[in-house]
């Protein structure tokens, strides 16, 4: 199997033979943080264009088909697009604010994606406590979303700031007991020594029902925390036009546009490393044909392919579902996920500690 | 109390309303799609023969039109979108002088489409077409003349 | 039916006699111009049980300052009805509590429906700046903060000191010109006041000078989702009126018509609600089905929205051969969609909660504020036009009013769904039995109504709508009044909205399902 770890040391070898050893390691953080920006831009590429495409199938339309082969670079047309626009300043907001929001929530959620393991070494952050990391930097986003409201003097954008609080701090609860109940399962909060720790099965499959609830909860959490259908309230573009983001245009609407896609990745993405196994393929105790077979596939195509699978799960719960309303999803969260959560943690533990885990 | 009104109940009932929902839209995604790809379906594409789009004068095998310039069309239009400009000619046959059409002018950006120029039409000089791509630049080009 | 004149005097004492013997229906209150005799209004009645109607005129001598005694107590509709007389008519209703114009803005002047109205653009330019509230009073107090940030210290009439926030004009939840204002207390409304207007066309007015046959294209312009049933309305008032009879055939084909028409209108009811609510998937599932209606409409009318069919003696066009087997082969399709719309929205937990309980009106109140059509029958009211005065082919069809009794929001929505199925019932009645004959009989070249008035009404898509015609013999009216489906629904929102959320406000909106075109006409 294609191993990372061998390529990135080898490049690291190569710029410490050539200049100091201090700016071999400002390069490798510049050269690292560019190719984690790009394929942060990558994704997002794909992900609207999936979105699109897979909004339709279940529209029973087509999607984009006018830019490009079947609408293939529709969203190139649309990032041209945005760039064109004029940025408006509006009246009597808080400019400072104003401009800072979009940053904030692209800078969460670039921190997120980097935990991320693509393949084996394919991470770009990954220390002992990395689970906690992910869930402190994914938090910080709803900082953006508050003060693009708030700064935007824009009474329908404050009301969707306001829902977003409320919504992603109750939302954030489920999600660190979800990860908990993996935590305890795993015992660490690593994430390559999660990943490592699911070689031999899946953690859906080794935490039976307990994990598949605490995935199921993860998956609502989830949903719930980036504002998309049916929690998609911030937004509500039928009561609040455009919620938070009303007053933005151009890139810095580009910036929360991409940075929901983006954070629909990273939810799928700790998704599949929790549950799923990250990069690791499926394996079956005693059938070892099939497992060898299973190796050769590789280990960034099996995150991929999991990850993907997620996000189709979530687009199809988007675009099935009509919206809650506020005060149905907050007691959604506290009067149910929560919980049966906590009941969940309670069941997953006593499991770990009787043993009947597989 | 009935299962549905308990907790546990509750959830159930839940769960499977949204199952029932989310198998529905499964079921579509795999269905044939059902958009119409305007430009490139011109050949195939089928627009009713009474749909209202533009006016225009139906010829006789002569290639004339049958309008006697009347003027009824113009002063039933609620809109005044119709314009008739009559010249005077000599019938050569009998030296009677008769009022004849010259320009027979249909502004198409104002009309309504409702129909009573055609309705009191004596002759049936005017109809309406299914010709519906008519969007142009500038206004005045949808001033038309309908008689050649 | 002629109206009974009584003195100005006796109209309360009248009035309030008449509501407590179960003229509890007030539908529609006609201001009228008669030049020399005065400004009045025309009341027109109905007892919701018996289904009895009457119709009250009242005069008013003073042109300068004409007043009548306000009936907004005993009839809460006549809130919005008054100010909309007192809009065009300028005619003062004492004891209103709260008498501002209702479609133009606060700076208009004269009363444009008065014989006497000056139309000049002199008078009333068009104003290039936007209007300031009647309610809102800027003071003098301005303070400067730290941040050099102007704040302009404003009192409000009606709100007070609220957190105030526009719905509209420009929304996706009012689906058209709409705006609402409310008075916010973090989620929940306090108060709402409603502003129309802002696609007035003055049909009306602009039919004072117009002959019938050309009225009639305004008539699909109105609520351009009961084109049909609109046209019929007026069609029917005028052979009414010239004494025209028509022929079996075009009354099979305009019961047709006016059925397709329906489901076509509950279609994007159902498509828009769950769009407000968010699931765009079954906006598109309901406009997938709709567009099937609307190739049958342009296969026979030639239009899709607007349909121009109907015309005075009959329909512009006789229907298709292949007419029939279209609408069954429709009808067939549209009732297995049905299950699909349910499946995916209907009885989901989601659409349930934000719709069950939410937005009650009652029966007592639906009345009150004479909202007829699915907001009506959702509380328990039998106000179905068909059923209460039959006209075309309705006396003859089977067909059962849907009656559901809680009147919220999601007894709205199962009373258009259910009358989808109705509907396609009473179709399938009449679509193989259409008899042979004339498709229109001749009317004169030029159609004069004998003196007199003249109403007619027909069930909508949304509630009754009714054509009142004032006739002085002339080839056109006097007066014509169309009584608007959607204004008594918005006239109730502030009744309906106690306590909601403005998720709620959208649900409800949705519900009610207004059509800003009717309302403004």
């Amino acid at each position: 199997m294609l191993d990372f770890n061998t390529i990135t040391t080898a490049i690291d070898q190569y710029l410490h033979s050539i200049m100091p050893a201090q700016a071999a390691i400002v390069t490798e953080c510049i050269l690292v943080a560019l190719c984690a920006v790009l394929a942060y831009v990558a994704f997002a590429i794909v992900m609207i264009f999936m979105e699109r495409k897979v909004c339709a199938a279940f529209q029973c339309r087509l999607g984009p088909m006018r830019v490009g082969p079947w609408g293939l670079l529709q969203v190139f047309a649309d990032v041209f697009k945005m760039l064109i626009k004029e940025i408006i300043s509006i009246d009597r907001s808080d400019k400072v604010l104003y401009n800072l929001a979009p940053y904030l929530v692209v800078m969460s959620s670039v921190l997120t994606f980097s935990c991320l393991p693509f393949a084996d070494g394919l991470q770009v952050l990954d220390f002992n406590i990395g689970v906690f990391f992910i869930m402190a930097a994914s938090s910080f986003g709803v900082l953006g979303i508050l003060l693009a409201g708030w700064s935007s003097n824009n009474k329908y954008s404050m009301i969707g700031a306001v829902r977003s609080g409320a919504q992603m701090i109750s939302y954030e609860l489920s999600i660190g007991l979800c990860i908990l109940v993996i935590v305890v399962l795993s015992g660490t909060m690593q994430i390559s020594e999660l990943v490592e720790a699911q070689r031999d099965g899946w953690f859906i499959f080794k935490g039976h029902i307990p994990a598949f609830i605490a995935f199921i909860i993860y998956l609502i959490a989830g949903n719930a925390e980036t504002n998309r259908a049916p929690f998609d309230l911030p937004e509500a573009e039928s009561e609040l036009t455009a919620g938070f983001h009303t007053e933005y245009s151009g890139m810095h609407f580009g910036f929360f546009y991409v940075a929901e896609f983006m954070n629909l990745f990273i939810v799928a993405g700790i998704a599949s490393t929790l549950f799923f196994g990250g990069w690791a393929p499926l394996h079956i105790a005693g059938f070892d044909m099939f497992n060898d077979i299973m190796n050769y596939i590789p280990g960034s195509i099996w995150f991929l392919g999991k990850t993907f699978f997620v996000i189709w799960l979530l687009m199809w719960v988007r675009w099935t579902f009509p919206r809650m309303r506020i005060d149905q999803v907050v007691s959604l969260e506290w009067k149910y996920l929560l919980p049966i959560g906590l009941v969940n943690l309670l069941i997953m533990t006593i499991c770990v500690v009787m043993g009947w885990t597989f | 109390m009935e299962f549905n009104k308990t907790y546990i109940g509750r959830v159930l009932c839940t769960i499977k309303s949204l199952l029932t929902g989310l198998k529905t839209t499964l079921k579509e995604f795999f269905t044939r799609k059902v958009t119409e790809q305007y430009p490139e379906n011109r050949k195939t594409q089928k627009i009713s023969d009474r749909h209202r789009a533009m006016l225009y004068m139906p010829l006789d095998e002569n290639g004339n039109n049958k309008c006697i310039a009347c003027g009824l069309c113009a002063n039933n239009c609620p809109n005044g979108t119709i314009t008739i400009k009559t010249k005077m000619v000599t019938d050569e046959e009998t030296g009677k002088s008769k009022k004849v059409l010259d320009e027979y002018i249909y502004d198409l950006g104002c009309c309504m489409y409702c129909q009573i120029c055609v309705n009191v039409c004596p002759k049936d000089a005017i109809a309406f077409n299914n010709h519906f791509e008519n969007a142009v630049f500038d206004r005045k080009k949808l001033i038309i003349k309908l008689n050649k | 039916m002629s109206p009974e004149f009584i003195e100005l005097e006796i109209l309360r004492p009248r009035m309030e006699e008449l509501h407590r013997n179960g003229m509890d229906f007030l539908r529609d209150i006609i201001g009228m111009d008669w030049g020399e005799e005065g400004l009045g209004a025309i009341y027109a009645l109905e007892n919701s049980s018996t289904h009895e109607n009457i119709q009250i005129a009242v005069r008013c001598t003073d042109r300068e300052k004409p007043q009548i005694p306000s009936v907004c107590d005993l009839w809460s509709v006549a809130e919005f009805y008054e100010r909309e007389v007192y809009d065009f008519f300028g005619i003062v209703f004492t004891g209103h509590p709260d008498m501002r114009r209702l479609y133009l803005r606060n700076d208009w002047i004269g009363y444009p429906l008065r014989k006497d109205y000056d139309e000049s653009e002199a008078i009333n330019p068009i104003r290039m700046e936007s209007e300031v509230p009647e309610d809102l009073q800027r003071q003098s107090e301005i303070e400067e903060d730290a941040a050099r940030e102007l704040f302009v210290k404003q009192t409000n009439k009606i709100f007070g000191d609220q957190y105030i926030i526009n719905i509209g004009p420009q929304h996706p939840a009012t689906h058209g010109v709409l705006r609402f204002r409310l008075a916010l207390d973090g989620e929940e409304i306090r108060k709402i006041d409603v502003h129309c207007g802002y696609i007035h066309r003055g049909i009306e007015k602009l039919s004072e000078k117009l002959t019938y046959p050309q009225i009639l294209a305004f008539t699909d312009r109105l609520d351009y989702l009961s084109a049909h049933q609109n046209r019929h309305a007026l069609c029917m008032c005028i052979e009414k009126a010239i004494g025209l009879d028509i022929t079996d055939r075009t009354q099979y084909i305009r019961t047709i018509m006016d059925e397709l028409q329906r489901i076509d209108s509950h279609l994007l009811f159902l498509s828009c609600a769950a769009m407000d609510l968010g699931a765009i998937t079954t906006f598109i599932y309901g406009f997938r089905d709709r567009e099937k209606i609307l190739d049958i409409f342009e296969e026979v009318t030639g239009g899709r929205l607007i349909q121009n069919y109907n015309i005075i003696g009959g329909v512009q066009a006789d229907i298709t051969p292949d007419f029939a087997n279209k609408v069954k082969e429709y009808c067939k399709y549209q009732k297995e969609k049905i299950k699909e719309y349910n499946d995916v929205f209907t009885y989901n937990t989601i659409t349930r909660k934000r719709m069950i309980g939410v937005g009650k009106i009652s029966r007592e109140d639906a009345i009150s504020y004479g909202c007829t059509g699915g907001t009506g029958r959702a509380a328990g009211w039998a106000c179905d036009v068909r059923k209460r005065h039959p006209y075309a082919l309705y006396d003859k069809v089977d067909f059962k009013e849907i009656l559901y009794t809680n009147g919220d929001c999601y007894d709205r929505y199962l009373v258009r769904l259910d009358e989808i199925m109705e509907s396609i019932h009473i179709i399938e009645q009449l679509i193989d039995n259409i008899p042979d004959g004339d498709y229109k009989v001749k009317t004169k070249p030029i159609i004069r109504i004998p003196e007199g008035r003249y109403s007619a009404s027909v069930e909508g898509s949304r509630g009754e709508f009714g054509v009142f015609i004032e006739s002085h013999g002339d080839k056109s009216p006097y007066r014509i009044k169309f009584r608007p489906m959607g204004l008594p629904l918005v006239a109730a929102m502030h009744k309906i909205l106690k306590g909601a959320k403005v998720a709620d406000l959208i649900a409800i909106g949705a519900t009610l399902d207004y059509v800003i075109p009717d309302i403004d006409r």
